[in-house]
């Protein structure tokens, strides 16, 4: 699983692939912790939360969005961050886990928010890729 | 040239400084460029054209979608992005808005003359960022409980000046008077409550800022008595917006109005663009929590304007009342007001959504202030580090052309992430400190994304404001300290 950091002009976007949608969503994840802060520190303890959508892009959406608050009411930047995606019987549910490095600890810009402007969510022979922009 | 093709969209001119995307069958109005031929080349350069288009697709869009001249790309709607909806037969849409709800700016005059300052810079600016809280998880002026929240969200600024962070005058000179009364904290939730209660008087980050700065120039002497303003002058101009809560109401009412109205949604080309119909229980509802959130930046601004009066009163071992440190004005940019504006020669109630543009009422409007009224309404537009900032006032033309708008700043032009390739913080610092512009920032990256080179040209977008009448220049300011998140 990879991810890397596109232009945007006024914003961030993110792209990031992996074999499985699990490692394709976490990559999304460490992508967003990448735009906020370039050099990560090894410290802070692993956290966890849950969300659910109806669809693909909402989980991928509540998701990134829950990263974001999670990151201001527990004062620590989600890092590793780690998703398992299952179907549940009207939607979808992610279970996530992260490292919280405490945010008094780095440097960090602020990413606002996730967007749904241009997401992507596709599949090839590789796996799974996204693409999301984020407000700055 | 009466006609420009980008990217497959022809844009026809109207008149000079005036570009028409004409209504096709997609479309529910015309969009209109305004700008000069140098600023479009730069606006047809990302996707802010298609953007623009794609708002036309909201439905009750009346007379034309508009991009001012430092719009850009931004997600969904373009930055720079104005359009009226209409309010009984329209929409109003949470990505239209923005997330950052009341992102904004104030300007604060002074009695001080540039010599004053001269030679206490490095303490001003070290001062300023040692107390106005800044950056990520940095802490906020008052960090309270959610009942804290919710009075702010109710009450705006009536509820600093209660606590004495606010005095009268900054009342009567901030848009509103620092309160949305249509403000429904019901509407906001938990969880938007939890992430403001400790971030009420923050700057936050990116291209949010404070700033010492001294008047240059004045253009017009008049309008320019009546806002306090002379040449050499010190002001202070405060950048930033209603920090994690507000971001959090446009994140649950994007998902929110996507799930209540999918049939709305299939017809816009962008989910970021999702609407709620007017009349609806979540218009109604977001239409509340976002007049909250725009009550809670006005206080955030507030309190950091009252750190700054602090920091000056130490570094000038004089009380703020000596120093005059008096609100010239606060104004909104990332908002959506019922306004009623003339369509088609009849009145309408509109949802005016200002996103990353400024409101720029005309003289002789009842939301002006009364100090102001007979001039027109201040416009802040901050520029770059290296360029300075404008102060103009609501322009003749504004209510016609845009829905008494105007530009919100100069607009960026370049990538963050090309930015970091083509700038270095430090070499940015020590050129600033050639120009005598003490900047202090979170981190070097920060500096560097936020390089003068990196923002559009402050004069010519002013000077396109001033020609077509829906902001006319009053006076020019050039930075003496910066700090940043």
């Amino acid at each position: 699983m990879s991810f890397e950091l596109r232009e945007h002009t006024a914003d961030v976007a993110v792209a990031a692939d992996g074999e499985t949608l699990d490692a394709t969503f976490g990559a999304v994840a460490d992508g967003l912790a990448a735009a906020m802060c370039e050099t990560i520190p090894d410290d802070g303890d692993r956290f966890s939360f849950a969300v659910q959508a109806e669809n693909r892009e909402a989980l991928l959406y509540e998701y990134l969005a829950d990263c974001i608050y999670q990151r201001d009411v527990r004062g620590v930047l989600p890092v590793e961050n780690r998703a398992a995606v299952d179907r549940t019987g009207d939607g979808w549910r992610l279970d996530a886990s992260a490292r919280g490095v405490p945010l008094g600890t780095i440097d960090a810009r602020e990413v606002k928010a996730v967007t749904y402007s241009e997401m992507r969510i596709e599949q090839d022979s590789d796996g799974w890729n996204a693409y999301v922009v984020f407000d700055v | 040239m009466d006609t420009y093709d980008a990217d497959g969209i022809t844009l026809e001119r109207v008149e000079e400084y005036v570009w028409e995307i004409p209504q096709d069958e997609e479309m529910n109005a015309p969009a209109r460029v305004l700008a000069s031929e140098e600023l479009l080349d730069q606006i047809a350069d990302d996707k802010t054209l298609q953007q623009l288009k794609n708002s036309t697709q909201l439905p009750g869009v009346r007379k034309y979608a508009i991009c001012m001249p430092d719009g850009h790309q931004g997600y969904g709607f373009p930055v720079g992005g104005v359009a009226g909806i209409d309010a009984e037969e329209g929409c109003i849409s949470p990505g239209a808005v923005g997330f950052d709800i009341n992102c904004g700016v104030r300007m604060m005059t002074t009695n001080l003359s540039y010599e004053d300052v001269q030679g206490h810079e490095e303490e001003l600016v070290e001062s300023l960022f040692a107390n106005v809280p800044s950056g990520l998880g940095g802490g906020g002026v008052v960090e309270s409980g959610v009942e804290t929240v919710e009075e702010i969200l109710d009450r705006g600024v009536e509820w600093a000046l209660n606590e004495g962070y606010a005095v009268d005058g900054d009342l009567a000179h901030c848009e509103d008077e620092g309160r949305r009364p249509d403000a429904d904290p019901a509407a906001v939730s938990q969880k938007a409550k939890d992430r403001g209660k400790n971030q009420i008087g923050s700057l936050g980050s990116g291209n949010h800022f404070l700033e010492v700065q001294r008047v240059t120039d004045v253009f017009r002497e008049g309008v320019a008595d009546s806002y306090g303003l002379s040449a050499d002058q010190i002001v202070v101009l405060i950048h930033c917006g209603s920090r994690g809560l507000g971001h959090q109401v446009c994140t649950e009412y994007t998902r929110e109005v996507e799930q209540a109205h999918p049939e709305l949604l299939d017809q816009l080309p962008d989910k970021e663009l999702a609407a709620a119909p007017a009349g609806s229980r979540l218009a109604e509802e977001y239409y509340g929590a976002m007049c909250a959130a725009i009550n809670y930046a006005w206080v955030n601004r507030q309190l950091i304007m009252h750190r700054t009066r602090q920091v000056f009163e130490r570094v000038f071992d004089r009380s703020w009342e000596e120093m005059e440190m008096n609100l010239l004005y606060d104004v909104a940019h990332n908002i959506a007001k019922k306004e009623v504006h003339e369509v088609d020669g009849e009145e309408r109630e509109l949802y005016v959504h200002r996103k990353g543009a400024t409101r720029a009422f005309p003289a002789g409007r009842e939301e002006v202030p009364s100090a102001y009224r007979d001039v027109g309404q201040p416009v802040i537009i901050p520029g770059s580090m290296g360029a300075g900032s404008y102060v103009l006032r609501g322009g003749e033309s504004s209510m016609e052309t845009t829905f008494g708008s105007t530009a919100h700043g100069a607009g960026r032009t370049m990538s963050r992430t090309q930015a970091k390739d083509e700038f270095w913080g430090e070499d940015v610092q020590d050129e600033l400190r050639g120009q005598k512009v003490y900047v202090k920032a979170q981190s070097g990256a920060t500096v560097a994304e936020e390089a003068p080179g990196v923002y559009k040209d402050v004069d010519e977008v002013v000077r396109v404001s001033d020609e077509l009448g829906i902001g006319d220049t009053v006076a020019r300011t050039f930075p003496v300290c910066n700090i940043k998140g």
